[in-house]
Formats: C-alpha cells, structure tokens, sequence
C-alpha cells in the first residue's frame, strides 16, 4: 500500500506547479505584495478604465478652468460694442461641452469600473475563505465576514476611482487659485485672507456632530435590543398576549430618540449656517476689491467675472475634502479586506486513499496548539475499519477538536491523520470530503428546500436516498409534518434544534464515505429517538467506520471502543463497561446523563443555576 | 408612515416588509405620504417661511453686483459699490442663526417619519414573530432599523434639496426678472429642457436603483448564511457549489451597478442642460439684450445668478433625487401597506382573592350541550382548594386534529383528552410528536385544525366554554427575559403583584443568591448576563406569583439542573389551579397524577405507576440509561 500513495505524490506535484501557474495567471491566488496594499492589486487587475478615469477627470477640470478665462474675454469683447465675439462664444461653448462630456465618462467609466473590481474582489474573498481552514476564517464573526464580503469590498473596489478622483478634485481648487493669481494679485491675496477661518470652521463642524450623534445611536440601539428580546420571546409574548405592551415598551425610547435627533439636526444647522455665510462674505470681499481695481482702472469687467469664477473655484475645497474621505474610506476598507484575502489556502498533493479501502483511522501523535495552549497532545489513536470509536471527556477537554482534526477541518500543529494509509493532508479535497462525512450538533443547512438541505454536498443523491437517509436519522417523520413536506422552502420550515440536528445526520448519511464523524450530533434528540438512529446507523453503514463524540453513557456505551480524553490527552480507550469501572470515568458523565431534548447541552448554565 | 395609524389600522395577515414590485411604488408611498404631510402643513410652511432668508440672500447676490458695478465701480463711485456688495454679504449674515432654526423645523418633517417607521417596523416584526415564528430573525430586525435611518436621511437631504432649489432658484429668477425681463426668455428654455430630460430619466433610474438595491440585499442574505456555516461547507464539501450560485449573485450585483452607472451618466448630461447651457445662452443672446437696454452689470449679476446660485441648487435637487431619492422610495415603500394589528391584551389574570367571574360561560353553553361531564378524580382538587382565588380549569379535547400546512402529516390526529380540575398531568413522547403543538392548543394559543377544545372552569357540571380562562399562562421552553428593571420582569404576567410576593417567589425557587448579585428589585436584568438556567427560574417566578387556573409548562425548565426543576414543579403544583408539565426529564413525570404517552398514532395515559408496569415506551422512555437521576 505505501507504493500507491508515492505515485499519487508525483503526480500531485504536478498538479501543484500547474496550480501554481494557474494562479500566476489569473492572479487567483493570495497576491505577494499584499503588503503594498490592495490599491495596487485593483490597479494591476483593471488599469485602462482607472487611467480613462483619471485622464478625463483631469480633462474635465481643466477645462473648467480655462472656461472662467474664456468667459471673461467674450464678456470684455461683448460690452465693448464691437463685432459680435462668435469664435469666443464657440470656445465657450466648447469648453463646456467637454467638460461636461468628459464628466459623464468619468461617471459611466468610475461605476463600470468600480462594479467590476467589486465583483472581482467579492469573488476572490469568498474563494479565500471557502480554501482555508475553517477556523481561520471563523477568527471573523459571522456578521463581521458577511459585512466584509458585501459592504467592504464595495467600498474597497472602489480605491482605483477614488484616487484618479482626487487628484482631478485637487486640480481644481489649485487651479482656481493660480487662476485668480494670474488674473489679478491683490483680488488673490484678499481670497488667501479668508481661508484659514474657512479650514477652522470644517474642523468645528466634524467635532460637534460626533458629539451629538453618540447619545442619538445609544437610543436607536435601545429601540433595536428591546425589539430583539421580544422578536426572540415571541412564544411568551403570544402566549401572555402580550404583544401590544410590548410594542409600547420597545417604541418607548422614540421620545428620548426624537430628542436627540432633533439635537444632531440643531448642531448640523449651527455648522451649515456658518458656512453658508462665510461662502458669500467671501465672495463679496474677493468682488470688493476687484471692484475697487475696476474702479482704478486695473481690471476689466470681464476680469471682474473671471476673477469671481476662480474665486469660487478655489474655495471649493469641500469636494477635495469629500474626494479625500472617500479614498481614505476606500483603502480603510481595503485593510479590512486585506486579511480576507491573504487566508493560507488549504494545500493537498492529489492523492486519494486506495479504491474500496475499509477505512481505518489512524492518528500519530496529533497535536494542536492554540495561543500557546495544548488543546491536543500527542493523540495516537486507531480505528479499525468499521467499527466505531466514542470519544468521552468532559467539556473542553479537546473531543470536538479531536473530531476536526480527524477529518480535516483542522490541520494539527503536530503529527499526522490517516485514512486506509494515506495522510489526509496529501488528499485532493473533493475525494476527502466525499470520504469522510460530518454531522454537528448544531448544523448549518444549505439549500432552498428541506430536501436540498439534506443532498447538499460533494455529489447530488437522488430524491430516494433522500428520503431514506431521512429516515435513517429519523428525520423522515417531522419532514412529512412539514407544510409541504420535503419541499417545505427551509426559511418556511419550523424546527427544534433537535430537528435541525437530524437533517444534518439526514445530509451526512446521503454521502456515506469511508469515515462518518459525529461531533456532538444527537444531543438534541430524546433518548429514544437516539436509539432509533443509533441502531439505523448500525445498520445502514455497516462498512463506515464512525467517530462519535459522545456526552451520554449510553451513547458511548453502544460503541464498539471509547477514547476518554482529559486536557487534550487520551487518558485510556477502551470497552465502555471495562473504562465504567473507574469511578473518575464515570464521574465524567456526572449531570451530563439527563436526556437534552433541544439544541446544545447547556452543561454550564445547569451548573450556574444550581449554585 | 404615520405613528397614529399603526394602532388605528385594523388590518390583519400580511408582513409589512415585502419585496414589492418597482411598477407602482411611487403611487403607493404617495399614498401614504399625502396625509403624512398634509397633517404637517403647519410644519411645511414654517420651514418655508425661514427659507425666505434664503430667497432674499440669494436675490441680493447677483441684484448687488450688478447694482455696485452700474452704480458704483463703473460709475466711478467705488463708495457706492462697496456699500452694494456690503448689502449683499450683510443679507447673508442672518443665515448663521436662521439655519439652525430651518433644521429644527426641519426636524418636525423628518424626526415623525422616522417614529412612523420604527412603529411600523417593530409592530411589523412583532407580528411576524408571532404568526409565523420560524421566519423571525433577529437579523431581519436589525435591517428593518437599519432601512428606517436610511429614510431619515434620504428624507431629510431631499427636503433640504428641494427647499434650497425652490427659495434659491426662485430668487435667481425674481432677480433675472428685476436685472432685465427679457433674460428669463434666455433662460428658462434650456433649464426647463434639462428638467424635462431628468425627469424622464428619473422612472429607469429608479428602477435601476431598485434592481441594484435588491441584488445587494439578496446578496448579503447569502452571504450571511454562508459565513455563518463554513465549517458545514468545508465539511459537507459543497463550497463549489455555493460559490457558484454567489458567483451569479455578484454577477447580477456588478449588472445592476452598470446599469446604475449609465444612467447616473445620462443624469450628468440632464444637469448640464440645467446648469450650464444658461451661462451659454446668455453670452449669445448678450448682443440682443445689450441692444434691449441690459446694462453690464446687469450681464454680471446675471452671470452670478446662473453659475453661483441657480446651478449648485439645482445639482443639489438632482443628485438627491436621483440616488437619496431612489433609495428612499425603494426603503418606504416596504413600510407601506397596512400595518399588522397585533392582538389585544388577554383578559388580565384576577388578582389573588378577587372573584374569578367568567364572562365568557353563557355563550359557551350552549355549544357544551353534548360534552359529557368529566369524571372528578376525588383528591385532584385538593391541592386547588389550597390555592385561594382562582378555581382550577380543566379542559377537554375532541378529536382534535393539527398540521402545520397543506401538505403536511398532521402532528395530531383525532386526540380525545380530559384534562381534569386541580389535577397535574404531564405529556411525554419521543421528539416531534406534537408535546408542543398539544401545549399551544391547551393553553388556547392556538386553534386546532379540526375537533374541539373547550375550557371547563370549576366544579364538574359547570359550562364548558370555547376559550381558555382569564389567567392561562404557558411557558414555553425559551424564557423571555427582558433588559429592564427585575420587578418588571417579574411583574410581566400580573402587573400588580406586591413586592412581597415577589419576594416570597424569589425564595420559594432558591432564587435570593440572584436577587442579591443583582442587587434587588430595582435593578437592571440584563438576559445575556444570565444563563438560560436562570432566566427559566425567574419565569418561573414569574408563574409563581400570578393566581392562574390553568398552567401550561412546556419543557419551561429544560435548563435547570433537577433538583431546581424539583423545586419549580412542587412550588407550581401547589400554586396553580390544573398543571400540565410537557416533560423534558423521566423525573417530572413521575411527579404527575397522570402521564400522557404520545407517539406518534400510538396515544397512551394513565398514572405513572400504571404506565410503568404496563407500556413499553414508557419504560423506554424513563427507564433508558441515566443513572445518576
């Protein structure tokens, strides 16, 4: 048998380096110099429709600041009564029209553009978190990844445009400024006067409505956390006929909200007012002394109106400061996307353990260590082919990571695992997950319907395995109670925890493999049920070998062996009846043999309650 | 939208979060947010009364100019120039105090659409999770608050939009008027065009917004479901397959966003038709207006109307229209529609010692004609009697039938149940047959599919009647507690219990080590900082200090340890009138006078002593391992 698995490693190397080629190609892989930050990475991806961006942006800004010029010259040549300045109009004319030509680009190019990164982006992140470990991408908290795979890569496609849209909304202002500065010097020098109050005035406006909208947020969070408990104590709230009290007490804080969000209306209005007059005193001031230039003689009409032009130009800092926003926005998103996408992909050599193989588990000095703890150390364990193993302990003593790292959700720090021979680690994925079969106590079920919940996996069963594997997990009986039945859309199915726990036995018994792990899978159900799929286990897979971490004696007493675990380590396997003599093995039981009807024992919260 | 319709509305079924469908979402926000501001006119004319302000200020940009240039600058009066440009930033000046008061009238239009909305929201998501339980996510509930800031904002940014576009552009036109009446001519062809195209443009917008906004949405749904099972995916080995079907929904997503962003391009072209053609027009109309009198300065002003005040108001207006907008209409016109009524109060439960007349017993009569009397176990209301003031209730069950929806096996078939006065029964049975549908029914939460259930109060012989007593109480096996002071958690189910009895409860259950962590009545009770073991001990006590005739506990103590649950089940028995414990532990049933076997078709009830001796899932199912109970 070791010559099978030498071959698989050749050819697997194979398949890495064009794997490896692949993914130089496509860029599909975790990028090198994701330290240089993701901006370059989108820029490398797209970078015509990014220069397009940046170009007609730039083209457009500085047509509109050739345009104030232009103006005033047609103006000069309009009031001095000579021949009418149609080739200055055109130019005029011109001038706008590629302007706002060359903006409508930026926004059909930027939005083409940023939609496309996103998708690429959103795509990529997915692949990054379906490769890796599953417990390295459950370092994020569901809400958290969910908002990192929607919102955040919107935000971070969006860099490319954001930064060519900074440089064209710097154009500007600078612009303006030299504008003004070449039109006339004293005019430009009245306008520098009046800025510093305008940057103080920015700094004022974003400290006070901080300030205001922390106490609103708090109300809107007590509004929402009310509405949680009482959504989530519907069954009290129908059944005390509760539920209009409980509307008033859940919009209760409208009052105290309505307060303070009329405050954070008060304190906006205060900082708009001041810059809706400071815009205007500037302006006339710039105007006062162009007219006092006008008067001397220094300065046409016409300059007058293109000094005012540029005046405005230059003051219109805010769309630098909004351009800035969103580019720093941008690439904080960016960072936050950053340890999506670097997720270490999963590695596998191809190889697949020999066809037909009875399925022994073997594993050799596993360990596992987290954050400097050994939750595993050195587990040497065997499980002959078709018998199965009850894995005992009390909790936290490592059961459900021994499960993990059985099957290969989990990568042990040291030692290996081995199915029939072959280390998993070197197994292509697809084969180890049509091999080995999981089912939890708390499962997460995927699929419009019940019965796509129970056939999600590496292969499609066919309606009859279905059903009969439903049946197997006893599942078959509340599945008919269902409004329609196995086509019941899961959204629409209510369940127990327990019966949620029978569809995942359901989907782990429609894909038998070799290995069948149950982590904690039947806690939710009574005793009597567990029998039923216990003995339906003992039928149906008569060739799997089984791995089942076990809370109940009985449980552990129907397996052929038990593996009793303390501080991550294999204290002693053996009979169930041969470890019951040992009063500390029985003590591990001890007030977690009361039959769980639903959902994960608690063993906790029977602990605290019983202080 | 309103806050005083949700109660006032009877309407009842159908959420008020829907898909809805694009065609028509106009008319329906409309609809509804017609009376909305018809009952704010008041509101709607102060703000527009402050933004005269605004009207004058900006009439007085382009009328000062003109005037310091005619009267002043050019007429080598500089004085006079200087005090017209002075006029003009003087007009401003008012602004820094009036806009605060614009917002706080601001305030009254926006602040009642948002407690409209979180109204309609929460009685929305209160009805859901009542009618239809497995569909409430504590997910959607955060969304719904989400959408209602998302119309306060967009709300807000199109009135202030609007406001500004109508004051200020009414003051460019009154001053285009005042300069020379013949600039209006020039004018107003290319800025009505421009308005003309951007409405036309305004409908495909929005259902493109639409269209983006619900690929987002479905999106994330996705997304959410599989960050929260990745390590189902890994295990089951279906990641391919699930990043297929998100590679289709981003797909879709990036569609939706082209499609967006097209047409935000053909709106820039709408804006320039407003916005910049004018200036354009009015340079080549210039020789003409020139000829008709127009003066330079007048040229000017007319030149800052259009490009300092006309074209920033109306690129303000349009970009809120075209993305704030879409968006609002998309958000509001999920809360449109009638609001869910929720069900009124049950009938209060009697306090201890009042009398427990029932209204109901004569009308129910006559529909008891041909229940035959219920055979009283003697001893069975003796532990009743020594609970005063509430007269146990028994309840009989004919042939009652119950399934979930058309197409499902029912969970109860034909079940024929005499619950007597004052006795103690408990129901047990293998997962899924029908132990909490059968409390639900009990307790009168829920109708049965076919049969009877009928209430009989009191005395053998007396009416039987078709709705539970006042003062049923169920507790369901997941405790609601809620953040709030303890008294009122305590209080929930009869608002007048003394603190003494309070108190007593609280000690009854071995519960003082709680009350003294968390510092007595008055304190705050947090759930998340209490096990589930404790939060199903204070909604025991919660049961323990309301007089009721009828209790129904199904798995209520499925948390606590046995001992504890010993203590909650005697305390219960002996407070409440009938008890009905749907078991979780072998323990609880041999507490019981009787046990209720259900499996399925098989149905078996007798003492516990009985059962044990006679039926085999009995046995099976209180004599199975545990050795430590």
């Amino acid at each position: 048998m070791s010559g099978e698995p030498r071959r698989k490693d050749r050819r697997a190397e194979q398949e890495e380096r064009a794997a490896q080629e692949r993914r130089a190609e496509g860029g599909d892989g975790a990028p090198p110099d994701e330290r240089r930050g993701l901006l370059a990475a989108l820029l490398r991806r797209r970078p015509w429709p990014a220069a397009g961006v940046l170009l007609c942006g730039a083209g457009a800004a500085l047509a509109a600041l050739a345009l104030p010029a232009a103006l005033g010259v047609t103006v000069d040549r309009l009031l001095s009564g000579g021949a009418v300045p149609w080739q200055w109009i055109a130019l005029c004319a011109a001038l706008t029209l590629t302007e706002v030509a060359l903006d409508a680009a930026v926004a059909l190019l930027g939005g083409v553009n940023s939609a496309r990164l996103t998708r690429w982006l959103r795509e990529r992140a997915l692949a990054g978190v379906l490769r890796t470990e599953p417990h390295r991408a459950a370092a994020f908290t569901p809400g958290d990844l969910t908002t990192r795979l929607t919102a955040t890569t919107t935000a971070a496609a969006d860099a490319p445009v954001a930064a060519a849209s900074t440089v064209c909304a710097v154009l500007l202002p600078v612009g303006g400024l030299v504008g003004i500065l070449l039109t006339d010097v004293w005019t430009a020098l009245a306008l520098l006067a009046g800025i510093p109050p305008l940057i103080l005035l920015l700094r004022v406006f974003t400290r006070d409505t901080t300030a205001a909208t922390a106490d609103y947020q708090r109300a809107q969070a007590t509004v929402a956390t009310r509405l949680s408990e009482a959504v989530d104590g519907a069954a009290t709230v129908r059944a005390a006929g509760t539920a209009r009290y409980e509307h008033a007490r859940v919009t209760a804080p409208l009052a105290e909200l309505d307060v303070h969000g009329r405050r954070t209306w008060r304190v906006y209005g205060h900082a708009v007012g001041l810059s809706s007059v400071l815009l205007p005193v500037l302006t006339a001031l710039v105007l006062a002394v162009g007219g006092l230039r006008l008067a001397a003689g220094a300065l046409s009409v016409g300059e007058l109106v293109a000094v005012s032009r540029y005046a405005t130009l230059a003051v219109g800092v805010g769309a630098v400061t909004g351009a800035l926003g969103s580019l720093a926005r941008s690439r904080a998103a960016g960072a936050r996307l950053g340890p999506v996408l670097t997720l270490p992909p999963f590695t596998h050599r191809g190889a697949a353990p020999p066809p037909g193989g009875p399925g022994t588990l073997e594993l050799r000095g596993v360990a596992v260590v987290r954050e400097g703890v050994h939750v595993l150390r050195d587990v040497r364990l065997t499980v002959p082919a078709g018998s199965s193993l009850a894995v005992v302990g009390r909790s936290g003593a490592g059961k459900s990571t021994l499960a993990a790292v059985a099957g290969r959700l989990l990568d042990p720090d040291a030692g290996d695992v081995r199915l029939d021979g072959v280390r998993l680690a070197d197994v292509d994925p697809v084969v180890l997950r049509s091999e080995i079969g999981y089912a939890f106590g708390r499962p997460a079920l995927f699929g419009p319907t019940v019965a796509d919940a129970i056939a999600f996996g590496t292969r499609r069963p066919d309606p009859g395995e279905v059903r009969d594997a439903a049946h197997a997990a006893a599942a078959d009986p509340f599945v008919r109670l269902l409004p329609h039945g196995y086509d019941t859309p899961l959204e629409d199915a209510p369940m127990s925890g327990g019966e949620r726990q029978r569809l995942g036995l359901a989907r782990a018994f429609a894909h038998p493999g070799r290995l069948l792990i149950l982590d904690d899978a039947t806690s939710g159900l009574d005793t009597a049920t567990e029998r039923r799929v216990q003995r339906a286990l003992d039928r149906h897979s008569t060739r799997r070998t089984r791995l089942i971490v076990a809370h109940r004696v009985a449980t552990a007493a129907r397996a052929d062996r038990v593996a009793w675990l303390e501080d991550g380590a294999v204290r002693a396997v053996g009979p169930h009846t041969r470890l019951w003599r040992d009063p500390e093995y029985r003590a591990v039981f001890h007030g977690e043999s009361v039959p769980e009807q639903s959902g994960v024992p608690a063993v906790e919260d029977r602990t605290e309650a019983a202080r | 939208m309103t806050a005083d319709t949700v109660t006032e509305t009877t309407a009842s079924g159908g959420g008020t979060l829907r898909p809805g469908s694009r065609r028509g979402a106009f008319g329906r926000v409309w609809r509804e947010g017609r009376p909305f501001l018809w009952r704010r006119r008041g509101a709607v004319a102060r703000l527009g009364a402050w933004s005269l302000v605004e009207f004058t200020q900006t009439f007085l940009t382009g009328f000062g100019v003109a005037q310091a240039l005619d009267r002043g600058f050019l007429a080598g009066r500089p004085g006079v120039g200087l005090a017209w440009l002075a006029l003009a930033a003087v007009a401003a000046l008012p602004a820094a105090v009036t806009s605060r008061a614009l917002f706080s009238r601001l305030a009254d239009l926006v602040e009642p659409l948002r407690d409209g909305l979180v109204r309609r929201a929460s009685a929305g998501a209160l009805h859901e999770a009542l009618t239809r339980p497995e569909r409430a996510h504590t997910g959607a509930v955060s969304r719904t608050s989400h959408q209602s800031e998302i119309a306060r904002d967009g709300w807000a940014g199109l009135v202030m939009a609007l406001r500004s576009c109508v004051f200020a552009g009414a003051g460019a036109l009154v001053g285009l008027a005042v300069l020379a009446p013949p600039l209006l001519l020039v004018v107003l062809p290319p800025l009505v065009a421009g308005w003309v195209l951007f409405a036309a443009t305004l409908a495909p917008m929005a259902a493109r917004q639409h269209a983006y906004l619900e690929a987002d949405e479905r999106l994330a749904a996705y997304a959410g479901a599989l960050a929260g099972g990745l390590r189902d995916v890994a295990a089951t080995g279906g990641g391919e397959r699930l990043a297929g079907e998100y590679t289709a929904l981003t797909r879709a997503q990036c569609d939706a966003a082209r499609a967006l962003a097209r047409w935000s391009a053909v709106r820039v072209l709408a804006l320039a038709l407003c916005g910049r053609v004018p200036p354009l027009a009015l340079l080549a109309a210039t020789p003409w207006l020139l000829g008709t009198g127009m003066t330079p300065g007048a040229l000017v002003g007319a030149l800052t109307y259009l490009t300092v005040s006309l074209a920033p108001a109306v690129q303000a207006l349009m970009t809120a229209l075209g993305t704030a907008g879409g968006r609002l209409l998309v958000v509001l016109d999920r809360f449109t529609g009638r609001v869910p009524e929720l069900p009124p109060a049950r009938a209060a439960s009697a306090d201890a010692g009042a009398d427990p007349a029932e209204p109901g017993a004569t009308s129910a009569d006559a529909g008891a004609t041909s229940v035959a009397a219920v055979p009283r176990r003697p001893g069975a209301g003796v532990r009743a009697e020594g609970a005063p003031g509430h007269a146990p209730c028994g309840v009989e069950l004919t042939g009652v039938s119950f399934a979930y929806g058309p197409g499902a096996r029912p969970v109860l078939d034909g079940l024929d149940l005499t619950v007597r006065p004052g006795e103690h029964l408990a129901v047990l049975g293998p997962s899924g047959t029908g132990k909490s549908t059968l409390a639900t029914l009990l307790a009168g939460d829920l109708s049965p599919g076919g049969g009877l259930v009928r209430w009989r109060p009191g005395e053998a012989g007396a009416g039987a009647r078709p709705g539970p007593p006042a003062g049923t109480v169920l507790l369901p096996q997941h405790p609601y507690v809620f953040t709030g002071p303890l008294r009122d958690n305590l209080r929930y189910l009869r608002p007048s219990a003394p603190d003494a009895e309070l108190a007593r409860a609280l000690a009854v259950l071995g519960l003082e080590p709680l009350l003294r962590r968390l510092g007595g009545l008055d304190s705050l009770v947090e759930p998340a900082r209490l096990s589930m073991g404790e939060r199903q001990l204070l909604v025991a006590a919660r049961a323990l200090v309301t007089p009721s005739p009828l209790l129904v506990m199904d798995e209520a103590t499925s948390h606590v340890d046995p001992v504890a649950e010993h203590r909650v089940e005697t305390a219960l028995a002996a407070h409440a009138g009938t008890l009905v414990v749907v078991a979780h532990r072998p323990s609880s049933a041999r507490r019981a006078d009787r046990v209720l076997l259900l499996d399925g078709p098989r149905v078996e009830c007798g003492p516990p002593s009985l059962l044990a001796r006679t039926s085999s899932l009995y046995r099976e199912l209180t004599g199975a391992p545990p050795p430590a109970v």
